[in-house]
């Protein structure tokens, strides 16, 4: 499988994993205080700034970050058509500051830190005996897993359509990239069981 | 190595995909071999407890995979058909380690049971490799280093060297005859377990076969042509 996390000296790479969630929680709960275009505005733009001193290039950065910033466009469509232009705005220029920031720390920390510090942060949670902290940083672990997993095999199942001289259509292509993502997700379940990775020791 | 079925039966949605089956493994090295759905992965995964039995009792060591199913996964490894679906994070060293986590180690300790391995196969070079860009025998191999770094007293591979070129087949076979593990290979491929002590032949969920490897490969030709 592929992964988000780029390898790199940069000073992203050496905040401490913890510095860069909580950090990206406290942006994101300030980004959501805020309703002015101008200042989201900065924000995107700091973001912009941020993410472009990792340094992955324009192509590669467009890649990464085309099905989120798509998905910015769509939800800020609707919300023109409903709220009109303003509110608009401020979804796309929030969302997209807390995309790149969300994007730059994915980035920047490997699937393995992640784990291990949402497993650390979630202990507290653990000894009031409502959760299985271990539990929590997999889950959290596996989903940033799962995402380029998706991509690709979104790209698959397109070019198996071209290839057959087929239309793609967003029901043909959800369909089968909905079985083979559980399917997939069934088989790592089993992994994860056989692995004893769960087990209670 | 001592797994027994005493008339354990593997059903799905309805369907009774393993018949009633009363068995002793105690050799060190089993084959087992049979035509596509004929019920041998179902069988495999019955020892490491990834199939419940609907009836009887399977138990690994003396492990019931039933009641004992964390247990039983510590005394049997399982490597399964597509090494991508084993590994489960992306980066070789940190796949490991995820394995490592409920023996909760130390970060020294962790660090040296993962070289250890990798060396083992020979690919500590690899350990920080991504898992997509490894070769086909590499991926093999790396699924073996993060099942056998918890020390599983049994290797289960199911179809080990499926879709791997002439190189990397011949890698991974030599591989699995230097195992120092109690092994059971699901195979195809019959040359990889025609040295091997027992074995198994199923058949539309029933073991139709079961002894030396040449008299029981001799009948599965006959079965399967």
């Amino acid at each position: 499988m592929k992964t988000l996390y780029v390898e790199g000296d940069t000073f992203l790479h050496r905040l401490s994993p913890r510095t860069k969630l909580l950090g990206l929680a406290v942006v994101s709960l300030v980004l959501f205080l805020i309703h002015s275009p101008a200042i989201l505005s900065v924000a995107a733009a700091l973001g912009g700034i941020v993410y472009a001193s990792l340094r992955l290039g324009w192509r590669q950065s467009w890649l990464r970050l085309r099905p989120i910033l798509l998905t910015i466009v769509v939800v800020a469509l609707f919300t023109l058509v409903f709220n009109g232009w303003h509110d608009a705005l401020i979804v796309v220029t929030r969302l997209t500051a807390l995309a790149v920031f969300a994007a730059a720390v994915t980035a920047t920390t490997s699937t393995g830190d992640f784990i291990d510090e949402i497993t650390r942060l979630a202990m507290p949670l653990e000894r009031l005996g409502l959760v299985r902290a271990a539990d929590i940083g997999l889950s959290i672990g596996l989903v940033i897993r799962f995402v380029p997993e998706i991509l690709g095999r979104y790209q698959a199942i397109r070019d198996a359509h071209r290839a057959r001289g087929l239309k793609v259509r967003p029901l043909t292509l959800a369909v089968p990239l909905i079985i083979l993502t559980l399917k997939n997700a069934d088989e790592i379940a089993a992994a994860i069981d056989a692995r004893g990775v769960r087990a209670q020791k | 190595m001592d797994i027994r079925f005493e008339q354990a039966e593997a059903r799905f949605e309805g369907r009774t995909v393993v018949q009633p089956l009363t068995l002793s493994l105690t050799e060190r090295r089993i084959g087992v071999i049979g035509l596509n759905g004929s019920g041998k992965t179902t069988f495999a995964r019955m020892i490491n407890g990834l199939v419940l039995p609907a009836a009887g009792l399977v138990t690994v060591n003396g492990f019931d995979t039933v009641k004992d199913g964390d247990k039983v996964r510590g005394q049997a490894g399982f490597i399964f058909q597509n090494p991508q679906n084993q590994i489960i994070l992306p980066i070789l060293k940190e796949d490991i380690a995820l394995g490592l986590k409920s023996r909760k180690l130390s970060k020294a300790e962790t660090d040296d049971a993962i070289d250890a391995v990798l060396a083992r196969f020979g690919i500590a070079h690899l350990g920080e490799r991504r898992a997509h860009e490894l070769s086909g025998g590499e991926l093999q191999l790396a699924a073996l280093a993060s099942v056998l770094v918890t020390r599983p007293d049994i290797l289960i591979m199911d179809e080990p060297t499926n879709q791997l070129d002439l190189r990397n087949r011949g890698l991974v076979e030599r591989t699995i005859h230097g195992l120092d593990e109690n092994v059971i290979v699901i195979s195809h491929d019959l040359g990889l377990i025609a040295d091997f002590d027992r074995v198994l032949c199923f058949h539309e969920g029933r073991l139709a076969d079961d002894g030396a490897p040449a008299e029981v490969i001799a009948r599965y030709r006959e079965l399967a042509a």
